[in-house]
C-alpha cells in the first residue's frame, strides 16, 4: 500500500482540526429571517418604494462592513453576538389591505418561520399585522406608522420605532403658537386671529381618523378653533364636495392626513377651487413622496408637512448626509420620511438582534425592552431609541421627534424641503401667508 | 346659497363626467349585453395615451384626443376579436371571470410598464384652469370640457342607436343574437362594433379628464364600480338613461355639499358635525339599491 507523503497527513489534518475546532458559530451562523409588509403596490406603492429602498439599504450595511459609516451595525459582518449570522429580508406587498396583511404576516410566520417582523406603513394594516405578532408570539418592530392607539393594545411582542402622532400633532400646535410668538425663523409674530380658524380633511382608515381626533383635541389645549373636520376615502375619484365642505368655513388653517394619490388629488382640487388658507399642512405620507412634488410642481411652494427626516438635516447631522448620499446614488432620490424610517426600524432590528444574541423569541423580547441606540448613530434627528415597557405607550421609543418642513423653490428652481420647526434647527425663513394657488 | 350653488353647478358637471365614462360601458353592457369588467381599465390606458403621447411631443393633451380614440377603437375591436368573441359561446359567467381576467391583465402590463406612481400632466390648455363665476359658482376648465363632450357624444350615440340603419343592426344584435344573423345582419361584426366604438369613448374620456385627474395603473376599478351602477341605474339599454343616471349620481356625490348647505343656513350645530364626506360613496349605492327594490329595470330600462 502506498503510503500518503508527511506533508500531506500534515494538511489534512490541519484541515481536519480546522473543521473542527473552528468557532462552531461560523457553521451555524443561520440566517436571521425578518418578514416585511410595505405597500408595494397600490395607492401608497410610491412610499412603499421607499421603505423598502430604506430597509434593503440598512441591510447592506448590516451585513457588510463599512468601517466609515459611523454606526455599530456597519462596524461587524451581519450579527456578531450570533457569529456573524447574515440577516435576510422577505418582503411581502399587503397593498394597503389590513386583511391581506394580516394573512401575509401569518404565512411569514408558519410558512417562511422567519424571526420577526417589520412593517406595515398603513396603521390600519400595522394594527392588524400586530395582532397576528402577539398571537403567534412573534417580535414586530414598526418603523412607519403613527396611530397612536397602536402602542397603547397592551402588547408584549410590539415596538414603534417612530414618533406617533401625538408627538407630530403636537408638533403642529407648538409650532402655531411659535407662529404666533415670533419664533419662527424670518417671521414677525403672526396675531393669533389670523391663524385662528382652523379646518382638517383627512382619510378615514385608522390613521386619518386618529389624527383627525387629535388635531380636535390639540386645537382645545392650545387654544384654536376647529371650524370643520371631515373624514374621506383615500380611493375617492373626486374630492370637490370635501374641498367645498371646507372653504365653505373660510379656515386660516386647512390640515390634512392623506395618503398618496389622494394628497395630489387634493391639492389639485384645493386649486380648482380657488382655496386661499394662510396654512397649509400635511401629515407626512402623501405630502411626502416625491411624486408630490413631481406632479404638483409649483403648486407645493409654501406647503408645510411633518416628516422625520429633510434632507438639509444632513447639514447637522454627519451620519445623515453619508447615508443619504449613499441612498441617492442607489434610487436616485434623498431619503424621506418614509425611507429614513425604514432604514431606523431596521437598524433597531440589528441592535436587539446583536443584543438578544439568539433568535428566540424571548431573549428577542428581552433585548427589545433594553436596547437604547444613542441620538448621533440615527439617520434621523432623534435623540436615540429606547423602548418604553411601562406606562401608557408600551413599546414605544421614548427618545424621538419630528419635524416640520416647508416646500420652496431653491435658486436653481428646484423645489425641496426647507425646516421650519423646531425653530432652532430651522433652514430657511417660513413663506407665510401660503401663495395663492 | 354659494354652497348650494356651488354644489349644484359640480355636482352636475361631475355627473356628466361618469355620464361620459360610462358612456362606452352603456354600449358594451347596456345596450350589447356583455359584461366587461375591464372598462375601468381602459379608461386608465386613455388617461396614460393622453399623458405619454403629450409628454412626449410636447403637444397641448387635448390634441391627443383623436390617437385616444383610435388606441380606444383598436383596443376594442381587438380585445372582442381575440378574446371576447369566445367567451361569448360560454355560459354568463365565463364573461364575468373572462372580462375580470382582462382587467387584472390590463393593470399588470401598464403596472409593469409605467410602475406604480401617479403621474399627472403639468402643462395644457386645460390644465390647473378653473372659472370663478361668483355665487360660489367655481368651474373646472376639465370638467366643463368633459361635459361638452359628454352632451356630443351622448347626442352622437343617441342618433346612431335611433336615426341609423347600423343602430338597428345593434340593437337587434343585442335583442337577439339568433334571429339578427337569421335576418343577415352580421352579428359578430356588430359586436365588434360595439366594442370598438364602447372602448374609443372611454379612452377620450381618459385622455381628457387626464387634465384633471393624476393617473397610476389602479385608477380603473373606482371607475368601473360607478359605471356599472350609472348603467344599471340608467336602465339596462338606454342611452339617455344613463347620461340621466351619471347627473343622479353626481349629484348624490355632492349630498356633502348640500348638508353643508343646510347646516350652515340654518345654523344647525349637530348637522356640522355629521360626517357626511365619510359616507359619500355609500349614497350611490342605497340610491341604486333603492331604484332596484322599486323599479328593477333601472330609471329608463327598455329590456326585461
Amino acid at each position: 500500500m502506498k503510503r500518503w507523503p508527511r506533508s500531506q497527513k500534515m494538511m489534512l489534518g490541519l484541515v481536519m482540526i480546522a473543521v473542527l475546532v473552528l468557532p462552531s458559530a461560523l457553521f451555524a451562523a443561520e440566517d436571521i429571517k425578518i418578514g416585511v409588509l410595505f405597500p408595494l403596490t397600490g395607492g401608497a406603492a410610491s412610499a412603499g418604494r421607499e421603505l423598502r429602498a430604506g430597509a434593503e439599504l440598512a441591510l447592506e450595511i448590516a451585513n457588510n462592513p463599512m468601517p466609515d459609516i459611523n454606526m455599530t451595525m456597519a462596524k461587524n459582518s451581519g450579527v456578531k453576538s450570533m457569529g456573524g449570522a447574515k440577516i435576510t429580508l422577505i418582503f411581502k406587498d399587503h397593498e394597503g389591505n389590513p386583511t391581506l396583511g394580516a394573512d401575509l404576516a401569518k404565512k411569514l410566520i408558519l410558512d417562511d418561520k422567519v424571526h420577526g417582523l417589520m412593517g406595515a406603513y398603513h396603521s390600519s394594516v400595522t394594527k392588524a399585522v400586530s395582532a397576528v405578532a402577539e398571537q403567534y408570539g412573534i417580535p414586530l418592530i414598526n418603523d412607519s406608522s403613527t396611530s397612536p392607539e397602536l402602542t397603547r393594545q397592551g402588547y408584549k411582542w410590539f415596538w414603534r420605532t417612530t414618533p406617533h402622532d401625538v408627538y407630530f400633532t403636537r408638533d403642529l400646535f407648538e409650532f402655531l403658537k411659535g407662529m404666533t410668538e415670533g419664533k419662527v425663523k424670518g417671521l414677525p409674530a403672526v396675531p393669533k386671529k389670523d391663524i385662528m380658524n382652523l379646518a382638517s380633511a383627512c382619510e378615514k382608515t385608522e390613521w386619518g381618523s386618529a389624527v383627525s381626533e387629535l388635531i380636535e383635541k390639540f386645537s382645545k389645549d392650545y387654544g384654536f378653533e376647529v371650524k370643520k373636520s371631515i373624514l374621506y376615502a383615500a380611493k375617492a375619484t373626486d374630492l370637490s364636495s370635501e374641498v367645498r365642505s371646507l372653504t365653505a368655513v373660510k379656515p386660516d388653517a386647512m390640515l390634512f392626513a392623506s395618503y398618496g394619490s389622494d394628497s395630489i388629488l387634493m391639492m389639485k382640487t384645493l386649486k380648482d377651487q380657488k382655496a386661499a388658507p394662510r396654512i397649509l399642512w400635511g401629515q407626512n405620507a402623501g405630502f411626502e413622496v416625491p411624486e408630490f412634488v413631481s406632479t404638483l410642481g409649483e403648486t407645493t411652494v409654501g406647503a408645510l408637512t411633518r416628516t422625520v427626516f429633510i434632507p438639509k438635516i444632513a447639514q447637522v447631522k454627519p451620519v445623515a448626509a453619508k447615508i443619504n448620499a449613499m441612498y441617492k446614488a442607489k434610487t436616485g432620490n434623498d431619503l424621506s420620511g418614509a425611507s429614513a424610517r425604514s432604514f431606523t426600524g431596521l437598524q433597531a432590528w440589528v441592535h436587539v438582534l446583536e443584543k438578544a444574541g439568539s433568535v428566540k423569541p424571548a431573549d428577542i423580547q428581552k433585548a427589545a425592552n433594553s436596547i437604547e441606540i444613542p441620538g448621533d448613530e440615527l439617520v434621523v434627528p432623534w435623540q436615540g431609541i429606547k423602548f418604553a415597557t411601562s406606562g401608557e405607550d408600551i413599546g414605544q421609543n421614548t427618545l424621538g421627534m419630528g419635524l416640520i418642513g416647508q416646500y420652496q423653490k431653491a435658486a436653481d428652481g428646484k423645489i425641496d424641503l426647507e425646516i421650519v420647526y423646531p425653530f432652532n434647527v430651522a433652514t430657511a425663513n417660513m413663506i407665510y401667508p401660503f401663495p395663492k394657488f | 346659497m354659494d354652497i348650494l350653488l356651488g354644489s349644484l353647478m359640480s355636482g352636475l358637471l361631475l355627473g356628466m363626467v361618469l355620464a361620459l365614462v360610462a358612456l362606452g360601458l352603456t354600449i358594451i353592457f347596456g345596450l350589447m349585453d356583455i359584461v366587461n369588467f375591464a372598462h375601468g381599465e381602459f379608461l386608465m390606458i386613455g388617461m396614460y395615451t393622453g399623458l405619454l403621447t403629450a409628454q412626449a411631443t410636447g403637444l397641448d393633451p387635448l390634441l391627443t384626443l383623436p390617437l385616444a380614440a383610435g388606441i380606444g377603437f383598436l383596443l376594442g375591436i381587438l380585445c372582442y376579436g381575440g378574446f371576447v368573441k369566445f367567451l361569448l359561446r360560454g355560459p354568463m359567467i365565463a364573461q364575468l371571470l373572462g372580462t375580470f381576467g382582462l382587467m387584472l391583465v390590463l393593470r399588470n402590463i401598464a403596472l409593469m410598464l409605467f410602475g406604480s406612481e401617479d403621474r399627472a400632466l403639468l402643462h395644457g390648455l386645460l390644465v390647473g384652469k378653473s372659472f370663478d363665476i361668483g355665487m360660489g359658482i367655481i368651474i373646472s376648465a376639465t370638467k366643463l370640457a368633459v361635459a361638452v363632450l359628454a352632451v356630443l357624444s351622448f347626442a352622437g350615440v343617441w342618433l346612431l342607436m335611433n336615426r341609423t340603419k347600423l343602430g338597428k343592426a345593434l340593437t337587434a344584435t343585442a335583442l337577439n343574437r339568433q334571429g339578427a344573423r337569421y335576418m343577415g345582419i352580421p352579428t359578430e361584426r356588430m359586436n365588434a362594433l360595439a366594442w370598438g366604438i364602447g372602448s374609443a369613448t372611454v379612452t377620450v374620456a381618459g385622455a381628457l379628464i387626464a387634465n384633471f385627474w393624476s393617473v397610476n395603473p389602479y385608477v380603473g376599478l373606482t371607475f368601473t364600480m360607478i359605471a356599472f351602477t350609472v348603467v344599471a341605474l340608467g336602465g339596462f339599454g338606454s342611452v339617455p338613461g344613463a347620461f340621466f343616471a351619471g347627473l343622479v349620481v353626481g349629484l348624490i356625490m355632492e349630498i356633502p355639499g348640500f348638508w353643508d348647505f343646510f347646516a350652515i343656513t340654518f345654523n344647525i350645530g349637530w348637522m356640522a358635525h355629521v360626517p357626511m364626506t365619510s359616507f359619500k360613496y355609500m349614497w350611490i349605492y342605497v340610491a341604486y339599491f333603492v331604484i332596484m327594490l322599486v323599479r328593477p329595470r333601472g330609471l329608463f330600462g327598455w329590456k326585461q
